[in-house]
């Protein structure tokens, strides 16, 4: 994200010159004041901070007098804040959408400026959500502008990933120009059938057959062309659904190989509409709209030449209606997208209120307000019916009169042709063959406002596609990245992490775990407790520091069998559609039956398997047999614990519970903490009465690191925890 | 399990108290921001450097139930209330310009004197608009939920950026602005 904005010179003019040590930091535009909507900068340096305008500067404050800088979020704007001597002032006001995260670097940076006099100028790399050419926003989720893409490259990539479907991309193009010469091959015919055959009227038995042969050659060609019409039907199909299957294998394995953080930026529906939606644009232009969109390129510039070639007079009736029609579909355009667009506003609301009122329907029958949903629901659909109504009556009615329009060069061609005819200067066969290349002429026009945006939305698609495709993973493994089996020594040397480098969640962390230590890990929400095990699990790549497990940079184990070594349990327990086998054997499913019963006793959830109708074959998951929370979480358990790992995670595994299963979850990873590593996130501290020692994160920093004797007789945070816990179970009592 | 931090803040809110001319004196701070002082008939006066007027009702009843708060602080997180004034009119002509300056900048709806372009591209609008704060060029993702009709006839426009625009009557924009947006209404 840009946090350097270049000064227009008039503005750069203004600034006075630099102290000794003054270095320039930041220079962030301001976007209101008094008001009005300007475009000023504000220019941080680490003694000063300037703001100006157009050439003026409006103020400057010494960095050295200020504190308590702080951000105030508005409406639609933002005011920067800040203490001077001691007073509140408002420094600037700014664009939230644009600039908020850029302040919030800022922010950031004078906070320690001022408690810490770090001067460290930050950088930031949350992505633009801007253009930077251009200043639209890119496609949402994205960092595409639909304005300022490269259309060639992405044409380029799409060629290169389309090797082995050639042929049968290629194949429907083929299949549509054969085609093609079919159409201008049958009025020639039909011409010759005509001057030669059915106009002269002679009766002698050569010309019969001759004519028969001509009757017989349209009717093959019409018979081939249907043949061909049902190959190039059978073939695109085949070409389509190829293309989207290698499209969306190959996105899908993309986004597999992504690290966590690059996909959790983007949302399960975003993702969800690339592989769905995108891939099927992109796949219906390439396949279907392509080639019809070239094949009547050519049957137009085909018949154009024709027409030219056989009478430039006459072409000249062909083209006289174009114009006229043209620019009534252009204009008509207009109408109709703004007919379509009210219908559809319309749909939606009724969508929208249709699905309100059926997802509240308790609430609406237990306030006795049925009928003014009736009412309500009838106005809406009386309104969109209408609109749809008046919609289709216009339509329909002055489409057929554009195609009447357009017609009109045949009628001219007819009249004149017809006089030449009388006249002897043309055939009548050459008439009809004329007449017949005119209408070939006319079909594209009617479909030229359609053309251009589906080629915006195909290459908007394909883009969306392609930068998932190019995205680059941020965590991969090593060169030399080794299979190592672990023994489950962890240790944490200065480690910092921030999921956004201005804002550090962890900060110098130093903790080493002995092998098979179980670590209580507790803490107020937002003090990096998950952070630490997403690094230790190296979800995320630490910023500054390392993790070692067993000795070994983490970084240099390869990611497999570094996750295949660990067994984790979060507090949200996912479950896969499928039997409680196939979910305990998620992790290793080489396990046998012995294996997967072992794990279930081990986490106390082989009884309540066993009282399953099916036992181990239940179905979970989505469509399966609803479980309890606690159930759900001992499954998850067993599935953590199937391949024996020599290292277990729990993520608030227990917070959701009731007493009773808690206390059957407790004992279950009491059991199987056992001899090996375990580390357990908790908010209820009953849950880690058994753990070696407990580690107090505050704020991002070790707090405190023991056992539970040490840090209750330290009297510190964890102390304090534990009393208000005792407290609020007493008043339960 | 509460964080014993959550607790107390929870315990140490301090109490709203309906604000009048008569307990509360609102001044221009140092910093051209607002000051108030709090009267109390049993004890000492109580001094804010700054407080942070909020409008309950931004839209239905901008000059009523405005919420004199604390700033927000890193410290303490999330300002309190410290009172709250049933009805702006209650106090002087010169409090209330102060608080009325202070909410408009705070809730900056410019007003849209008049449409020159509205382009629709890739599922956006893009607008190119003449407002009451200057002219403006904003970009508008979902036309359908961001323009928004109240029963009086306003019209509000959401912008990308969280920005909003206001049309106080659509009746009286000129001929053609009206037509680049009339879809939406």
């Amino acid at each position: 994200m840009k946090l350097m904005f270049d000064l227009p010179p008039a503005d750069e003019a203004v600034i006075p010159a630099p102290e000794p040590g003054e270095k320039r930091m930041y220079c962030l535009p301001f976007n209101y004041l008094e008001g009005m909507i300007v475009k000023g900068y504000m220019l941080f340096t680490n003694r000063h901070i300037y703001k100006v305008l157009e050439g003026l500067l409006l103020n400057t404050w010494d960095v050295s007098r200020m504190s308590e800088f702080t951000i105030e979020q508005m409406f639609g704007c933002s005011g920067l804040y800040a203490h001077v001597d001691g007073k509140s002032h408002c420094l600037c006001l700014f664009n939230s959408g644009r600039n908020l995260p850029r302040y919030s670097v800022v922010l950031t940076s004078f906070q320690a400026i001022v408690e810490e006099h770090d001067e460290t100028i930050l950088t930031s790399e949350e992505p633009e959500r801007f253009c930077p050419k251009c200043g639209r926003p890119f496609v949402q989720h994205t960092t595409i502008c639909p304005f300022c893409q490269d259309k060639k490259k992405i044409y380029k990539k799409l060629w290169g990933m389309t090797r082995g479907l050639r042929l049968l991309m290629f194949f429907p193009l083929g299949v549509a120009l054969l085609s093609l010469v079919f159409r201008f091959v049958v009025p020639a015919i039909q011409r010759v059938a005509i001057d030669e055959y059915i106009i002269p009227q002679n009766d002698d038995p050569t010309s019969i057959r001759s004519f028969i042969l001509i009757i017989v050659a349209i009717v093959s060609i019409d018979l081939i062309q249907r043949a061909v019409g049902v190959v190039q039907s059978r073939i695109s199909a085949t070409s389509a659904n190829r293309f989207t299957l290698m499209l969306r294998s190959v996105l899908f394995e993309k986004i597999q190989t992504l690290s966590l953080s690059s996909v959790q930026k983007k949302s399960t529906g975003d993702l969800m509409g690339r592989i769905n939606n995108d891939v099927a644009v992109v796949q219906n232009f390439i396949t279907n709209l392509l080639p019809s969109y070239l094949s009547m390129l050519f049957s137009f510039v085909f018949a154009l030449v024709i027409l030219l070639v056989m009478s430039p007079l006459m072409s000249l009736f062909v083209f006289i209606p174009i114009p006229f029609a043209l620019t009534g579909i252009i204009l008509f355009r207009k109408t109709v997208n703004r007919r379509n667009v009210r219908a559809w506003i319309l749909t939606r609301r009724t969508d929208t209120h249709l699905q309100d009122t059926l997802d509240g329907i308790r609430v609406v029958k237990s306030y006795g307000n049925e009928e003014k949903a009736v009412r309500d629901f009838k106005a809406n659909t009386t309104k969109q019916a209408r609109q749809e109504e008046s919609n289709a009556s216009l339509f329909d009615t002055v489409f057929p009169l554009f195609g009447f329009l357009l017609r009109f060069g045949n009628y001219l061609i007819l009249l004149f042709g017809n006089l030449w005819v009388f006249g002897g200067t043309m055939t009548i066969g050459e008439l009809n063959q004329f007449n017949t290349y005119a209408s070939i002429i006319y079909e594209p026009i009617l479909q030229i406002t359609v053309i251009p945006r589906s080629i915006s939305a195909f290459s908007t698609s394909l883009g969306k596609i392609l930068e998932i495709l190019e995205e680059e993973p941020e965590i991969y493994d090593a060169p030399a990245a080794d299979h190592v089996k672990l023994k489950g020594e962890i240790s944490i040397r200065n480690v910092t992490f921030g999921y956004f480098s201005y804002h550090p969640i962890l900060k110098h962390i130093n903790v080493d775990i002995k092998k098979g230590e179980m670590i209580g890990i507790v803490g107020h929400s937002g003090c990096g407790k998950t952070t630490l095990i997403n690094l230790i699990m190296r979800l995320y790549d630490v910023t500054q520091g390392a993790i070692y497990m067993d000795g070994k940079d983490i970084r240099e184990i390869s990611q497999d069998s570094l996750r295949t070594q660990m067994g984790v349990v979060l507090q949200e327990t996912h479950l896969f559609s499928g039997s409680v086998r196939d979910n305990l054997k998620y992790a290793m499913p080489q396990a046998t039956n012995e294996e997967v019963i072992r794990a279930a006793k081990l986490a106390n959830a082989h009884d309540f398997i066993m009282r399953l109708p099916e036992g181990y074959n239940s179905m979970v998951g989505e469509k399966g047999y609803s479980l309890s929370g606690g159930e759900r979480q001992r499954i998850a358990i067993a599935r953590a614990l199937i391949h024996d790992p020599a290292l277990l995670i729990l993520d608030e595994a227990t917070a959701a519970l009731d007493t009773e299963t808690e206390k059957l979850i407790q004992d279950a990873i009491d059991r199987v903490a056992h001899g090996r590593t375990t580390l357990v996130i908790a908010h209820r501290l009953s849950t880690l009465r058994n753990a070696d020692r407990i580690l107090v994160l505050d704020h991002g920093k070790v707090a405190e690191f023991g056992t539970h004797l040490e840090l209750l007789q330290s009297k510190g945070i964890y102390y304090k925890l534990v009393m208000s816990q005792a407290r609020q179970a007493q008043e339960k009592d | 399990m509460q964080d014993t931090e959550e607790i107390k803040a929870l315990f140490d809110k301090r109490e709203s108290i309906p604000l009048t001319p008569k307990n509360a004196t609102f001044t221009r701070s140092e910093g051209g921001l607002i000051s108030l002082t709090l009267h109390y008939p049993d004890k000492e006066d109580e001094y804010f450097e700054r407080v942070v007027p909020l409008r309950a009702f931004p839209i239905t009843d901008p000059e009523d139930y405005i919420s004199i708060r604390e700033p927000d602080t890193i410290d303490k997180g999330h300002g309190d209330e410290i009172g709250l004034i049933d009805h702006m009119a209650d106090f002087d002509e010169e409090t209330q310009k102060m608080l009325r300056a202070e909410l408009n900048r705070h809730y900056f709806t410019p007003e849209l004197t008049k449409i020159q372009k509205v382009t629709e591209k890739f599922g956006y609008l893009y607008f190119e608009c003449t407002t009451s704060a200057g002219p403006v060029t904003f970009v508008m993702s979902n036309p359908y939920s961001n323009f928004r009709s109240f029963e009086d006839g306003r019209v509000f426009l959401y912008d990308i950026d969280g920005n909003c625009f206001q049309i106080t009557d659509p009746a009286k924009l000129d001929k053609a602005s009206l037509r680049k947006i009339e879809i939406y209404l």
